[in-house]
């Protein structure tokens, strides 16, 4: 009895040891919110969250700011935008100078391309297809070639394919491809660069030497510079594409990126976590003395960049990159994400909609935030949004003719825009006048539209000269109905909408809301049943053929293109056309002024406001600056690591108390249960 | 006789599967077209020949039930043919091999599940036999009180409960993520786990109790108390034995789904298991990854049937699986 006894105690008593450390034993090992390896606390590694994972890394295909975010630092792009100066100014890259239009003739456009000396693939797998094989392989002008012909390529899928169409022989190329693929199955099976020899090659894209590329235009494009400066016509090794393939076991090429910039991926988790890694086979990093545009940080900005401290002279004439690591985490919710940002455990975060009043003040950073060593960088995107009127409907379009001019003028001056974003957007973003936004050659901050001051009792006298006195249509007798075509059926959409039908109605105007799902509303588009439409447009590159060229008549809607208002005059095309191939200077602000004019009196847009966004960053984070398009800035940023360390580890301590109070309250509503319970066994 | 018994077993659940297949199509195209899932793939800007382009690469071009030229060439003789054959294909959300994201997910997937498991079985049985055994006390008064509240809150509310509280405020647990290596795993899993044993404790507790409770009641308890059995003896013997059966039933039928992950638990806490993967295949229209996790759900589902019928065959000799 008493040994038995004995052993009960003791068999309990290491049960309760043992559940001790069952508790104990997780907290030990857990018990910090760091969710770094503490080997990382001190390393030059920047963090940052990301709620969607990246399609594709493929930089053919990659389009979305969440692609870009690796492809942009693991391709260098053989032009590039200067990371401070605005309105945006491109140098050179990969290549040695920015290439210059040679003017043939027929109207034809000839680009030499010439390559940098040296510049190295890093070493990957693929290289083993190589002649001769090994580790890593020099850049040559045919991978420039080669990534041309994948954009060609209809089975890559290329969404800018049809910018690249002025290329003589590209569309071509893509038929001939598709043609010899067709014909049978062992082509299709083909080494991709067989493939791409058996058909010809792009006529237009010429390989002069081992580090010379021509490329003939069909007709002029100045844009085609501009995706030059972008990831699309990066050189990529064909061995990569013949390698990953993402069969036997080995990646697609979409996961495995083989690029020339200056990281390269190690981690590519990208449901929970990517990292970058500086390449040593950058060319910025091994030719430093070569002190070539965009592999050292830069010496001038724009005003306002000194005060900043982006022009710090500890940064300026350094070789870049600074970061030895890049750190992102999947965080799909915004909460968290910006609780771990306050944590100092990302060192950039967006503004969270629900706490966007306890972080910014009248624009600036509030005093509680400021406190804490944050700044706030806000940028004004490259971006407009519209309201749009179709031209080819009776009643708002241009077979109505002055009397429908009338009424989109009216129904323009009654949207104010200022109050759309202040309550809609949380302030973040400035009214419009035109469709180019600041930072584009063209945008003139002095500009006023008059049709864009909101003022009702002008737009009533339009609305009468329009023949609807009050907004009454005389053919029924009733106020003017008009359908508000929209594609979002969410409750928060239809309050957007609401605020324009509401100053509409102020005007006598009865519009009705017509939501439906994305699908059906391309289809009304398709159908050109619509009137009245909201939409929106971020550009690809900074210039103001890329806004300007959403109302030109050949890129109408009822004709596939993104003129959604289907508006279509000859005046507005011809200067269009002008703007188009001329080079930046007087001549070709004038024909922007022109164009922007037909637009103010024609108004086929209600243009209201570019969008404006606010990033936060800790105080630690040196040399950032949005560049508003997704261009990768990676290179030039850098954090103060034990700046960085002493603040989380000020922010984070464990607040331990409460496991004590806890604890007490289970003992002490356990033990009594406990002791009746072994009394009750005995 | 008892292979005869699983191959009926097994063939109803066969058609189980078909039916769930069947009605995951149907429901799915009635609020989705194709176009909207090349959309969601390929981003607003993408031109009508990409759309179309990727909807020939994804097989989506065909017809949905019936093709009167090919009948095999429909999009629901696709989708049987690529479920029953094991054929998953790739993600339509980034093309990325499902076979792949599903040997890649069940890990951090298990890494919650498993020790969520463990964890809960026996600390639940262990309270269950406590509270049956001190029963009519204050003791199992309290526990019925807490169980019940414990079991009106949502999962929600604990997840964001003990984010807020032990991540935010506490500072004891990162809020969310994860991170395979050996080094921070703990720290990522330490919060989920508790709080998926926490929020699933008090249905446990109280499913448990009332079956010891109704076990302490059967004549063979009465005979050995009458016998002289000491009361730890007559629980453990003679109450938690014969309770096997229905425990049994609860634990075995979640067997299968530990490998299919939790939903709330992983997307709350970002694990890249099979659970989020899930959730993120309904919101990003990922037609191919959805019905591969349903199908895999319903097999599961299946198997936990097969497996609870052996396994009461097992601790049970009366019971003949005919």
């Amino acid at each position: 009895m008493w040994a038995g006894g004995q052993a009960t105690r003791r068999a309990s008593g290491t049960r309760a040891v043992g559940l001790l450390v069952m508790v104990a034993l997780p907290c030990a090992v857990a018990c910090t919110n760091n969710p770094y390896p503490d080997e990382d606390t001190g390393r030059r590694i920047f963090y940052a969250a990301y709620a969607e994972a990246p399609k594709t890394l493929d930089p053919a295909v990659a389009y979305s700011t969440v692609d870009h975010m690796v492809t942009g630092a693991v391709y260098d792009t053989l032009l590039q935008y200067h990371f401070l100066e605005r309105p945006y100014r491109l140098v050179p890259g990969l290549l040695e100078e920015i290439p210059e239009a040679q003017t043939m003739p027929g109207g034809r456009v000839r680009y030499r391309l010439q390559l940098r000396d040296g510049l190295r693939f890093p070493p990957d797998e693929c290289f083993q297809l190589s002649e001769p094989p090994g580790p890593w392989r020099e850049v040559y002008a045919a991978d420039v070639a080669f990534q041309l012909m994948r954009l060609a390529d209809p089975a890559v899928n290329s969404p800018v394919a049809s910018s690249f169409a002025r290329i003589v022989d590209f569309e071509d190329f893509g038929r001939r491809l598709d043609a010899l693929r067709e014909s049978g199955s062992a082509f299709a099976n083909e080494r991709i660069d067989r493939q791409y020899a058996a058909a010809g090659g792009i006529a237009g894209v010429r390989v002069l030497g081992p580090r010379e590329l021509e490329i003939e235009l069909r007709a002029p494009y100045p844009q085609l510079r501009y995706w030059l400066a972008m990831e699309f016509t990066t050189p990529v090794p064909w061995e990569a594409i013949a390698w990953w393939n993402g069969r036997d076991g080995r990646d697609a090429f979409a996961e495995h990126p083989v690029g020339t910039g200056p990281f390269r991926l190690t981690v590519y988790d990208k449901r929970s976590r990517i990292a970058l890694e500086r390449n040593p086979h950058w060319h910025g990093a091994l030719y430093p003395e070569r002190r070539a545009p965009g592999t050292i940080y830069p010496a001038e900005g724009e005003p306002g960049d000194r005060e900043a401290g982006r022009l710090d002279p500890e940064y300026v004439g350094r070789p870049l990159p600074f970061l030895e690591r890049v750190e992102y985490r999947l965080d799909k919710e915004d909460i968290p994400a910006f609780t771990k940002f306050l944590q100092g455990y990302y060192d950039t975060a967006g503004i969270v909609e629900e706490s966007f009043d306890r972080i910014v003040k009248e624009g600036a950073l509030s005093p509680e935030m400021a406190a804490l060593g944050m700044t706030l960088e806000k940028t004004v995107q490259p971006a407009i949004y519209y309201i749009g009127f179709n031209m080819d409907d009776a009643l708002v379009g241009a077979p109505g003719g002055l009397r429908a001019k009338r009424l989109r003028q009216a129904m323009s001056l009654a949207i104010d825009a200022r109050e759309f974003t202040r309550i809609f957007q949380n302030g973040r973003g400035i009214p419009a006048q035109s469709p180019l936004p600041p930072g584009i050659v063209g945008y003139d901050p002095a500009y006023q539209n008059p049709y864009r001051q909101p003022d009702l009792s002008r737009a009533a006298a339009l609305l009468r000269e329009a023949g609807y006195p009050e907004g009454i249509d005389p053919a029924t007798g009733r106020p003017l109905r008009l359908t508000f075509d929209t594609q979002d059926t969410s409750a928060r959409g239809r309050l957007r909408y609401q605020f324009f039908v509401d100053a509409w109605r102020r005007l006598g105007l009865e519009v009705e809301i017509a939501a439906t799902t994305y699908n059906q509303f391309q289809d009304k588009v398709r159908r050109g049943a619509y009137q009245v439409f909201m939409w929106g447009w971020v550009a690809d590159y900074p210039d103001p053929e890329n806004f300007l060229f959403l109302l030109w008549s050949r890129m109408a809607r009822s004709a596939g293109g993104p003129n959604t208002a289907n508006f279509a005059d000859p005046h507005y095309d011809a200067l269009f056309l002008r703007m188009r191939d001329l080079p930046d200077g007087p001549e070709r602000l004038a024909a922007i002024a022109a164009m922007r004019a037909v637009l103010e009196d024609e108004c086929p847009w209600i243009p209201l406001f570019h969008p404006e966004s606010f990033a936060l960053l800790h105080g630690w984070v040196r040399n950032a600056k949005p560049l508003g398009m997704s261009f990768s800035t990676l290179k030039y940023r850098d954090i103060d690591p034990a700046a960085r360390a002493a603040r989380r580890a000020a922010w984070n301590r464990p607040v331990v108390w409460p496991a004590w109070v806890v604890l007490t309250i289970a003992l002490a509503v356990l033990a009594p249960a406990v002791v009746s319970a072994a009394r009750r066994l005995r | 006789m008892i292979v005869t018994y699983l191959l009926r077993r097994i063939a109803y659940g066969g058609l189980t599967v078909l039916g769930v297949l069947l009605f995951l199509f149907v429901l799915f195209f009635l609020v989705t077209a194709p176009e909207d899932i090349a959309r969601k793939a390929l981003g607003e800007k993408a031109p009508p020949e990409a759309i179309a382009q990727w909807l020939a690469n994804h097989g989506y071009d065909r017809p949905r039930f019936w093709n009167p030229e090919a009948p095999t060439e429909t999009m629901l003789v696709e989708h049987y043919r690529r479920m029953l054959t094991f054929d998953f294909g790739r993600s339509d959300a980034d093309d990325v091999p499902i076979a792949r994201r599903l040997r890649e997910g069940v890990w951090p997937s298990l890494a919650l599940t498993v020790p969520l498991f463990l964890f809960e079985v026996p600390l639940a049985v262990g309270l269950a036999l406590l509270v049956a055994f001190l029963r009519e006390t204050y003791v199992d008064r309290l526990g019925v009180i807490l169980c019940v509240l414990a079991m009106s809150v949502s999962l929600l509310l604990y997840i964001i409960g003990g984010q807020y509280l032990l991540g935010k405020l506490l500072r004891w647990f990162p809020i969310s993520g994860f991170d395979p290596r050996p080094s921070v795993i703990l720290r990522f899993l330490a919060l989920p786990v508790a709080i998926g044993v926490l929020a699933g404790l008090g249905e446990a507790v109280r499913f448990y109790r009332t079956v010891f409770v109704e076990e302490t009641g059967r004549d063979h308890v009465r005979t050995a108390r009458a016998k002289g059995a000491s009361e730890g003896r007559v629980m453990l013997r003679h109450v938690l034995r014969n309770a096997a059966i229905p425990i049994l039933t609860q634990v075995v039928m979640t067997i299968p789904f530990l490998f299919t992950g939790a939903l709330l638990l992983e997307s709350f806490f970002g694990i890249p298991g099979l659970g989020s993967m899930t959730v993120e295949a309904i919101h990003g229209n990922d037609f191919a990854t959805l019905r591969t996790m349903v199908y895999l759900g319903a097999l599961a589902f299946i198997v936990g049937q097969v497996l609870t019928d052996l396994s009461y065959v097992l601790v049970d000799p009366r019971v003949r699986l005919e």
